[in-house]
């Protein structure tokens, strides 16, 4: 399969590039470490008439915590570089393992920390070639009226399976968001939205700059059952973050990841080992209550139930990982 | 009998000779392949399981620049590539990925372009997608002949088959099911066809048997077998599914005879499983009938497999998978059932093991079900039934060497098996397969024949011409090394020719793992012609009898006395630059003097320990000792690794691979979702080989191409039954059917 033509946009400077971006409007996809894009457009599932590569914006670029402790990741750094800082290995381990868990190694040497945030969701009735897709009726992603998975679906129901997801909306991360009208912040958890074509919140003309981590010490765990190791897409994956003890736990966030649309939080289990503590009794409780949390589960890429098993086992992995793990040091 | 030190080569490791090409990016494949004036082909295909077809414009494809020709049935309307399947389907296509149309144009997008623009119009048709729905009484027909929707059925009794079961102390059944699959080969489905003049057809395209692919495009194309010639660079990878031509060879003929111009036309990689024949679903019933000892007196195997749209050479198959048992165990009655069933599915073939790998699966829980039922240790109800040295099968198989037993008892030692076996902790599993192979048959010819020979320079260095193809398994390497070693040469002064029929001798092939056997047998025959006419003038200049003759590391010397040695290219550069002037040239071939059947057989067998892993049904595979009885290990390292590929393979269909269908369509047409593990997912591999030494083969040797994987499939599946107090069925056993039994078993608390 063949890139399909493009206008090549490679701006010096991030006003550049939103203004680059305002001209081109609709038409211009941005392209980051292109390990995602560049498939989707083989496959003709996007026709952006210009890409608009971010990749090497000096604002993009760094990691670095201010004065208020305040971890600022840019949001062109390249996974391979995160999964192996400093600064993230000391403070967020859990972090650290999810971006280690995207791709293969080649891929994280080119895909992008702004790139993962911003993977479109995957379904297998539409990342196909655009010949395999002729068998098929449209969906709504194909421009048609129609979920092949959830038949019923008022919108979308592909697959949300950016790995570095989860692991930051436990860390209550936040993005920095840039168009030429300004910036503004959103909390990771609330940038995504339970549609597979308009899956997230950015507006037209505008770009993540950062990945805002709050000061604070937690232990965080990610996991993620693929059937293989390295380059493959999750069954599901879970990440959570725990602050206090095992014993008094002050917080705990726990969130699905390949299960949904969206990354999806697990209340249920988090209020058992809040009101219980980390106890092995307590751990088998809150796994057998995450089925509650999952609601209707879809079947894409997995036969029914298994993700909802899956997730049972997930939790009872991510909270004995987490009940073990030594509190990272301090600043 | 030679022992190994009685050699200089045969029985050490030796490096491939084509490492460095391989490793370096240096080896061509066809797709490396560009001829002066190459165009590029693409094939429309149907995106319908079944569906008549109203009308095909192919005007605006025509009118695109760049395009130079666009063939359809009408450019080909009597050329048959299989049964019932014309090369273009004009009326009804049958399974999503039917050839209706190609093109060629100037290059690959412009040919995609054009290909997009040759519309077609259907009327879908009702579908059949499963067995069961094919064999439904009022199901609509895929073919008109095939009644039933059966292409092809077996029955056939051996023995007194209601005797042996009436007199069993026990009788067992079991069904299995095998899913669709895929052999995920390293080289895409490639082909570059130049016929821009008439009376000649060459052809670039990777195979297993470069004969068969001539004689089968010469009868369908009317040529003569001579006016075809097929070049095979190096094939990556066989599996069984390079063994005949595919739709894509004609297309690409087709397409050059009629622009005058070579063609390339090469699968995408959805393609790859679409319209690449591999493994269809499979459902096996197997009944066995026991003495209260555990011997079996009784065996029936009733198999169905989906054929998919159309049907290649499974019958040939299917035959071999449900007689399988006779070389295996020592059976007295037996009954094989089989059909082949049509769907609109894709067209199947083999996946890796030839279709027997995937019966093993069934075949080996089943027997080991049979001696738990029993209360028997699973060994030794193999070693009570298994073949053995001198043994003849009731389909007239003589055993010349067997070295089964020996491959169970030094497999379960080194495995720790008595130790182990059922005194694991749960969700920890140990299990064994058995299994044996032929090397070569007959059945494709009369005869079964390669031939070889080879011209030695007055350097000493020598060429090697074979018709073997290497797709990976090192055969060159073993042909050079049998050369060396009857020609006192290193296997480095051997450069193998092979690949081109218009210059090679015949062989049937890289089939039916008759490489080593057969074709090694020829090297051999023709390595002694090349060396008797060294032996004239080294016999004279020693003062000895030829008989008395040592070639050795480059030397030849009288037996005993080395140092007499004269070097090995000076023997060479006096016979030729003499008054005779001869230069040497070594001719041989070899057919196997049985009017059927095969000569020789392998046997391994492997122990594989698992665990499970609760949480989310993964399975891993922890372990596995294989041994095998390759008769003589040639080249040992090669064995090795040809042990280590199988296993990884047959793991892999165990516990990962399937082509998941819905409708007619594949859903995961791509390496990203057909779910091929990595070398993380290899477990370690400890080898054991035995050599029986066969009296037939080349230096003893027999094959290690396909024996190896029918045990690993019974030994994992076998592992995880023992690791989860039950067996799964069906293959691949997937982390939801663990997580599933489990959760059921919780619930019961079993």
């Amino acid at each position: 399969m063949q890139l399909p033509p493009f206008e090549y946009h490679r701006p010096a400077s991030l006003d550049e590039a939103l203004a680059t971006l305002d001209r081109i409007g609709n038409d211009a996809a941005v392209l980051g470490g292109g390990t995602d894009l560049l498939i989707n457009l083989k496959l003709r599932l996007e026709r952006p008439a210009a890409l608009l590569s971010v990749r090497e914006l000096p604002e993009l670029a760094g990691v670095s915590v201010d004065a208020a402790g305040t971890l600022r990741i840019g949001a062109g750094e390249r996974l391979t570089d995160l999964a192996t800082h400093p600064l993230i290995l000391a403070r967020h381990p859990g972090l650290a393992q999810a971006i280690r868990a995207v791709g293969s190694q080649h891929v994280r040497n080119m895909a992008t920390l702004g790139g993962n945030l911003c993977l479109p969701t995957r379904c297998w009735y539409t990342n196909q070639s655009e010949n395999w897709r002729g068998s098929q009726i449209p969906c709504w992603k194909t421009e048609g009226q129609v979920c092949h998975v959830i038949k019923t679906a008022p919108n979308c129901r592909a697959i949300h399976s950016a790995d570095s997801v989860p692991a930051l909306i436990t860390l209550d991360a936040r993005v920095l968001l840039r168009s030429s009208r300004g910036e503004r912040e959103l909390r990771l958890a609330d940038f995504y939205r339970d549609d597979g074509i308009e899956n997230n919140a950015l507006l037209p003309g505008e770009l993540i700059t950062a990945v805002l981590i709050p000061p604070g010490r937690a232990r965080s765990v990610f996991v993620k059952a693929a059937a293989r190791t390295g380059l493959d897409y999750g069954y599901a994956t879970l990440a959570g973050a725990l602050t206090g003890s095992n014993r008094a736990p002050k917080s705990l966030l726990l969130v699905a990841g390949s299960v949904g649309t969206v990354p999806l939080l697990l209340h249920k289990p988090a209020q058992i080992i809040l009101a219980q503590g980390l106890t092995e009794a307590s751990i088998e409780a809150a796994a057998d209550a995450a089925r509650e949390d999952l609601g209707e589960v879809t079947n894409l890429f997995t036969p029914p139930g298994y993700k909802k098993r899956l997730v049972r086992g997930l939790v009872r992995r991510v909270l004995n990982d987490l009940r073990r793990q030594k509190l990272p040091d301090a600043d | 009998m030679a022992k190994k030190g009685d050699f200089a080569v045969v029985g050490h490791d030796q490096p491939r000779l084509d490492g460095a090409h391989k490793l370096t990016g240096r080896s061509l494949f066809t797709d490396d392949v560009v001829l002066p004036g190459m165009l590029h082909a693409k094939v429309v295909r149907s995106p319908h399981a079944h569906a008549r077809i109203l009308h095909i414009d192919i005007s605006a494809a025509l009118a695109l620049p760049g395009v130079k020709a666009v063939v359809t049935h009408a450019d080909a309307p009597n050329l048959y590539v299989g049964i019932e399947q014309p090369l273009f389907r004009h009326e009804i296509v049958n399974y999503i990925g039917d050839e209706v149309a190609a093109v060629a144009a100037l290059d690959e997008a412009t040919a995609a372009a054009a290909a997009a623009l040759i519309k077609v119009d259907y009327e879908p048709l009702p579908a059949l997608y499963s067995i069961e729905e094919a064999l439904e009484p009022d199901a609509l027909l895929i073919h008109a002949k095939a009644r039933g929707n059966i292409a092809w059925q077996l029955a056939q009794d051996l023995g007194d088959v209601e005797q042996g079961f009436a007199t069993s102390a026990r009788v067992r059944t079991d069904h299995y099911t095998t899913n669709a699959s895929h052999n995920c080969y390293a080289e895409f489905h490639v082909a570059i066809a130049d016929w821009s003049l008439p009376d000649k057809l060459s052809m670039y395209t990777p195979t297993q048997t470069a004969i068969l692919f001539q004689k089968s495009l010469a009868s369908a194309l009317r040529l003569s077998d001579g006016q075809v010639r097929i070049m095979n660079l190096n094939t990556g990878g066989g599996f069984t599914g390079r063994t005949s031509v595919r739709p894509h060879h004609f297309i690409a003929a087709v397409l050059s005879r009629k622009t005058g111009r070579p063609v390339k036309l090469r699968a995408t990689a959805d393609e790859e499983f679409i319209a690449c024949r591999a493994g269809g679903e499979v459902k096996y019933t197997f009944r066995t009938g026991v003495s209260e000892t555990g011997r079996i007196k009784a065996f029936e195997a009733d198999i169905t497999f989906d054929t998919g749209a159309y049907v290649e050479s499974q019958m040939i198959v299917l035959t071999l998978t449900s007689s399988y048992i006779h070389s295996l165990y020592k059976i007295e009655a037996a009954r094989y059932l089989g059909r082949l069933v049509h769907t609109n599915n894709i067209p199947y073939y083999f996946h890796h093991g030839g279709g027997l790998a995937q019966m093993a699966f069934g075949l080996g829980q089943h027997m080991d079900a049979l001696a738990r039922e029993l209360g028997m240790d699973p060994i030794d109800f193999h070693l009570l039934n298994g073949v053995t040295k001198g043994h003849t099968s009731m389909t007239g198989t003589f055993f010349g060497s067997c070295g089964l037993a020996e491959c169970i008892t030094k497999t379960a030692k080194q495995a720790g098996w008595k130790r182990k076996y059922g005194k694991l902790p749960p969700l920890k599993g140990i299990g064994i397969g058995v299994g044996a192979m032929a090397s070569g048959a007959k059945g494709v010819f009369k005869h079964d024949t390669s031939a070889a020979f080879i011209k030695i320079v007055d350097d000493g260095s020598m060429s090697l011409f074979v018709g073997l193809p290497d797709m990976g398994q090192s055969s060159h390497t073993a042909m050079a090394m049998i050369a060396a070693e009857v020609l006192g040469a290193r296997p480095t002064d051997i450069t193998v020719i092979s690949g081109d029929t218009d210059i090679v001798p015949l062989d049937v092939g890289a089939l039916i793992q008759r490489g080593t056997f057969n074709t090694g047998n020829a090297v051999k025959a023709a390595a002694l012609d090349a060396r008797k006419q060294l032996e004239v003038l080294a016999a004279a200049r020693l003062g000895v009898k030829p008989a008395q003759l040592v070639f050795r590391d480059r030397q030849v010397y009288p037996k005993g006395q080395p140092d007499k040695a004269i070097p090995l290219k000076k023997i060479v550069y006096d016979t030729l630059h003499s008054r005779e002037g001869r230069f040497v040239m070594g001719r041989g071939f070899y057919n196997s003097p049985k009017e059927s059947g095969t000569m020789a057989y392998s046997f391994g067998a492997q122990i594989a320990e698992v665990s499970i892993d609760p949480d989310t049904g993964f399975v891993t595979v922890e372990r596995i000792v294989a041994s095998h009885d390759v008769g003589r290990a040639i080249n040992p390292r090669i064995v090795e690794g040809q042990i280590d590929g199988q296993v990884f393979s047959g793991m892999s269909q165990v516990l990962y691979e399937q082509t998941l269908l819905e409708n007619g369509q594949v859903m995961n047409p791509s390496r990203l979702d057909y779910r091929l593990p990595r070398s993380y997912e290899m477990p370690e591999v400890e080898h054991i080989i035995v050599e029986s030494i066969d009296p037939f083969g080349p230096f003893g040797a027999k094959e290690v191409g396909e024996g190896p994987i029918v045990c690993t499939l019974p030994a994992v599946a076998n592992a995880v039954a023992n690791a989860l107090g039950e067996p799964v069925n069906e293959m691949p056993i997937t982390p939801w059917k663990i997580l599933q039994i489990l959760g059921r078993r919780a619930k019961t608390g079993a």
